[in-house]
């Protein structure tokens, strides 16, 4: 169990190095544009719709990363004063939460993907890009996030019902201050 | 429907939900509760279209910026080069804190990581030059708190985005207002100082030949900022187009330092994709919430709960002020502006303030909230930075400066050209 999730883990994070090379080839090619736009009086058409694709893909590609690294915000202003048994509940109520919303869209993405799939949608560009070239990645982002979401949910409940509660607030729980100083400090 | 909705919201977010799932159930909630149409249908088109949207690639490309520049080591040489010109003044390094806060802030658009990178390097001066450590320790979080409001800041460009509010209008009316409320900073250090001159610790004095040997280390930071805010101006780029010529032109900079490894590059992007992935599903929650809740009718029933009150424009923007405060005293500034903005600019912009200048205004409020106990981020970073010591003594080390910022928001209310003057000349 323990162990597929380390794997789950460790595969979101090559899932946020693509995601990650394509915001950072995404700046270089807005860059050319933006100068050969400026030298040539000429634009290679395209340069925005390309890094906002790019975009879009690396940010769901990045949601099972930011999971497991418990970047998702939670405000605990309130949670931090309650009695720790109520915290490790607490915990599984937000992961069910914010599983369930992904879920949605997860399903409604199904369903607009489904559509570009069926009618084969191309964007109203110049490009006239097919869209389900961008959109299924973008999909199967969403479709990881909700999975990852679930195998987690099921692992810190297994942790807490067999007695590892640090274990399980270690999965879910909010970070503690340190641990966020250690993320933006080098 | 307007108290159910704020009760949900609020029960949520004390349960320690995560925002965007608060945010997005809130919506389907209200929907299901309000709506006879079944609105969660356009959630797949409206997260693609708002996820893929130009004007957002500025969020990763800004975020990534910050973090190579905060990889590549040139925020603890800029600060060294800001003690030679600020630290003869009276409260010394407190003054570089304050500029190195503002400079950096300028480049990267992260309070956390602005707090978190000056606070390492300012935070040992303390005892090696006797200052008086809560107010020292002050400067640090309430410097960081700048990075919301000097341009390019990620806030403005989700401020615009929510608001349907040109981005690089809000810019340039985020200048000066920005390196007004640095300034004011600087002199609360200094009149607190010169009345309690045991606060002020130990000066330092350089001559001005040391000061010219330490422009190179300025000029990684300001060349950045010249970069992505002059392309805007000069007409060559637009904000996203900027964001993306900054991190290229702070690759270059890490590269001529020596500090672009594939490692340094690699926690880059995991920096970033953390960040930005977090940021957008909030984003994304956000706006399927305004669109449901303006559907409904929620944003219309609580512009006429506040006209109903029958204030003046002045006394409800008072009170919109006061409220903003409260709330910024418990909530985290991004969920905090996600979930105003929209509901309270459309208010008032219908009293006829300018939309532009709310802003701005909404901004500062924004950076009071980055340092008002309980919650506010900066105060917890720069303790936990600090590692030892109570909390308390940053709280009361940040008062100050949140009187400064109230100050700055009366002079905001009082003269409206502070913000506006700047985008005045060119729009």
């Amino acid at each position: 169990m323990f162990r597929l999730i380390d794997h789950a883990h460790k595969l979101s994070r090559v899932l946020v190095w693509i995601g990650g090379g394509l915001i950072l080839l995404s700046a270089f090619l807005v860059t050319v544009e933006v100068f050969v736009r400026k030298i040539f009086n000429a634009s290679i058409a395209g340069a925005d719709e390309i890094s906002g694709y790019a975009f879009g893909v690396a940010t769901t590609f990045g949601l099972a990363y930011a999971l497991f690294e418990r970047a998702h915000i939670r405000v605990d202003a309130l949670f931090i004063t309650l009695p720790r048994a109520l915290r490790i509940v607490l915990n599984f109520f937000g992961l069910a939460l914010l599983v369930g919303f992904a879920g949605v869209i997860a399903w409604m993405a199904w369903g607009l993907v489904g559509d570009t799939l069926q009618h084969g949608s191309r964007s109203i560009t110049p490009m006239r890009t097919p869209l389900a070239i961008p959109q299924i990645p973008w999909l199967f982002g969403w479709i990881f996030f909700v999975a990852c979401g679930a195998l987690l949910f099921v692992g810190a409940l297994w942790a807490a019902l067999t007695g590892r509660a640090a274990k399980s607030e270690m999965m879910i729980g909010p970070k503690t201050l340190d641990e966020q100083i250690e993320d933006e400090t080098v | 429907m307007l108290t159910k909705t704020l009760l949900i919201l609020l029960g949520l977010i004390a349960l320690a939900v995560p925002v965007a799932a608060a945010l997005g159930w809130l919506g389907l909630t209200m929907q299901y509760l309000e709506s006879p149409m079944p609105l969660h249908r356009a959630l797949g088109d409206m997260v693609w279209q708002t996820g893929t949207d130009f004007l957002l690639v500025a969020i990763p490309m800004f975020i990534l910026l910050g973090e190579i520049l905060l990889r590549s080591g040139i925020a603890a040489a800029m600060y060294e080069g800001i003690v030679k010109w600020l630290g003869w003044l009276p409260g010394g390094l407190m003054h570089a804190n304050t500029g190195s806060c503002a400079l950096f802030a300028a480049t990267s658009g992260s309070s956390v990581a602005t707090a978190a990178t000056i606070g390492t390097v300012a935070i040992p001066q303390i005892e090696k030059r006797g200052y008086n450590e809560r107010l020292f320790l002050g400067t640090i979080a309430a410097g960081g708190t700048l990075g919301i409001l000097i341009p390019p800041s990620i806030n403005l460009i989700l401020y615009g985005l929510l608001t349907d509010t040109s981005v690089p209008e809000l810019y340039l009316a985020g200048f000066l207002p920005g390196f007004l409320l640095a300034a004011l900073f600087m002199v609360t250090v200094i009149v607190l100082c010169i009345a309690r001159p045991g606060w002020g610790g130990e000066r330092v004095r350089a001559s001005w030949g040391e000061r010219i040997a330490a422009l190179p280390s300025l000029l990684p930071p300001i060349g950045i900022f010249l970069v992505v805010v002059g392309s805007i101006y000069a007409g060559l780029a637009t904000p996203t187009e900027a964001a993306a010529l900054g991190v290229v032109a702070a690759l270059i900079l890490a590269a001529a330092n020596g500090t672009l490894t594939l490692a340094m590059l690699r926690a880059a992007i995991e920096g970033t994709m953390r960040t930005t992935s977090m940021i957008m599903l909030i984003i994304l929650a956000a706006v399927f919430l305004n669109f449901v809740l303006s559907i409904i009718g929620l944003t219309q029933a609580l512009a006429d709960f506040v006209t109903g009150l029958g204030l003046t424009p002045m006394q409800t923007m008072l009170m919109l002020i006061a409220v903003l405060v409260v709330v910024g005293c418990f909530m985290e500034t991004l969920s905090m502006l996600l979930t105003t903005a929209p509901l309270i600019t459309p208010i008032v912009v219908a009293l006829g303030f300018d939309p532009v200048w709310f802003g701005i205004l909404l901004m500062v409020l924004l950076e009071t909230a980055l340092i008002t106990p309980p919650i506010g981020i900066n105060l917890y970073v720069v303790q936990g930075v600090r590692e030892r010591g109570e909390l308390t003594d940053v709280m009361v080390g940040a008062l100050p400066f949140v009187i400064t910022m109230f100050a700055m928001i009366g002079f905001l209310l009082i003269f409206p050209e502070i913000a506006l003057w700047l985008p005045s000349l060119v729009y």
